[in-house]
């Protein structure tokens, strides 16, 4: 916990200081989690507000301070959830906005002067991403809060409010999924160029 | 597919050292304390409604309660014809004394 349960009570009683504490304890966090879920640094504040606002108009339904990390985690998913749906429908009237020319020129202004540590992290980064992004948004949370958040079953049981078999089998699943699309993506790349199957 | 799986997990370590991390703006805190004060606005004024609404249907069930507990015709008055209601609104004795209807009317009967 990175705050105590004191602070929790009082914000949970309406004290505006102390739910400014909680959030500054705990912005961080959620920044980082939120930024590894929608994978979109320019929406990240807009997502932990949304998080923290709901977090605010909600505190007074939590049952124990114990449980409040789990449940931040679980308000932090589902706004994340909700973005990525919003953004699926907005993408799709989006990139069709946009002629192959620009979608060239951004690339290639994107793509300017990098080292090669960073050309190498942004190789990962859009691997994984485009990965992920080959799965559902479910499977795309529940992996990163457990591959990359590092977080436990016991406490994606907490979030999830599933028991343990029936997580272990989404994840399995999950993991499934991204792998058939790591192979797939890895056929595509091995393949001679020019040959024709 | 083990190999893929090494692979994979791999992958997902270095994507988290991939990304760096994000630091809030200054302007984090006070967007979040507008947006609170916000919502706070949207929920009293549906609060109001909510309270203006009870009181007109407050004052609606009052005006239908007095109106259905207000003493309704008797069945006398109803069926009471019209030349009935006339004789009781002008007895006999005030028609005569105005000459319309003879004082006596045994003297009627003589003629």
């Amino acid at each position: 916990m990175l705050v105590d349960f004191e602070q929790i009570q009082k914000a949970k009683a309406g004290d505006d200081a102390a739910f400014n504490q909680v959030v500054l304890a705990y912005r961080k966090r959620i920044l980082g989690t939120i930024a590894r879920l929608i994978g979109r640094p320019e929406d990240v504040e807009d997502v932990a507000q949304e998080v923290f606002l709901r977090l605010y108009y909600s505190l007074d339904q939590l049952r124990t301070p114990e449980v409040f990390e789990p449940w931040l985690y679980r308000l932090t998913v589902n706004a994340s959830y909700d973005y990525l749906r919003k953004q699926r429908r907005r993408n799709e009237s989006r990139m069709s906005d946009l002629s192959e020319q620009q979608v060239m020129m951004a690339d290639a202004a994107a793509g300017g002067k990098v080292s090669n540590e960073d050309r190498r992290r942004k190789q990962v980064k859009e691997l994984v991403e485009s990965l992920l992004g080959a799965v559902s948004e479910q499977d795309r949370i529940l992996l990163t809060l457990k591959e990359v958040e590092g977080l436990s079953l016991k406490e994606l049981e907490k979030i999830y409010s599933v028991n343990e078999n029936a997580l272990k089998v989404r994840l399995f699943r999950a993991r499934q999924r991204v792998l058939n699309a790591f192979e797939a993506t890895r056929a595509s790349t091995n393949k001679p160029a020019g040959r024709k199957d | 597919m083990d190999q893929f799986n090494d692979e994979l997990n791999g992958l997902f370590a270095s994507y988290k050292a991939a990304l760096p991390d994000v630091e809030a703006s200054a302007n984090f805190m006070p967007e979040l304390w507008r947006r609170i004060e916000g919502r706070r606005s949207i929920l009293l004024r549906i609060k109001k409604l909510t309270q203006v609404f009870l009181a007109a249907a407050a004052a609606i069930s009052i005006v239908f309660v007095t109106m259905l507990s207000v003493p309704a015709f008797s069945p006398s008055d109803v069926r009471a014809n019209y030349v009935e209601v006339l004789a009781d609104a002008y007895p006999t004795e005030t028609l005569a004394s105005h000459g319309i209807l003879p004082r006596d009317t045994s003297e009627v009967n003589a003629k």
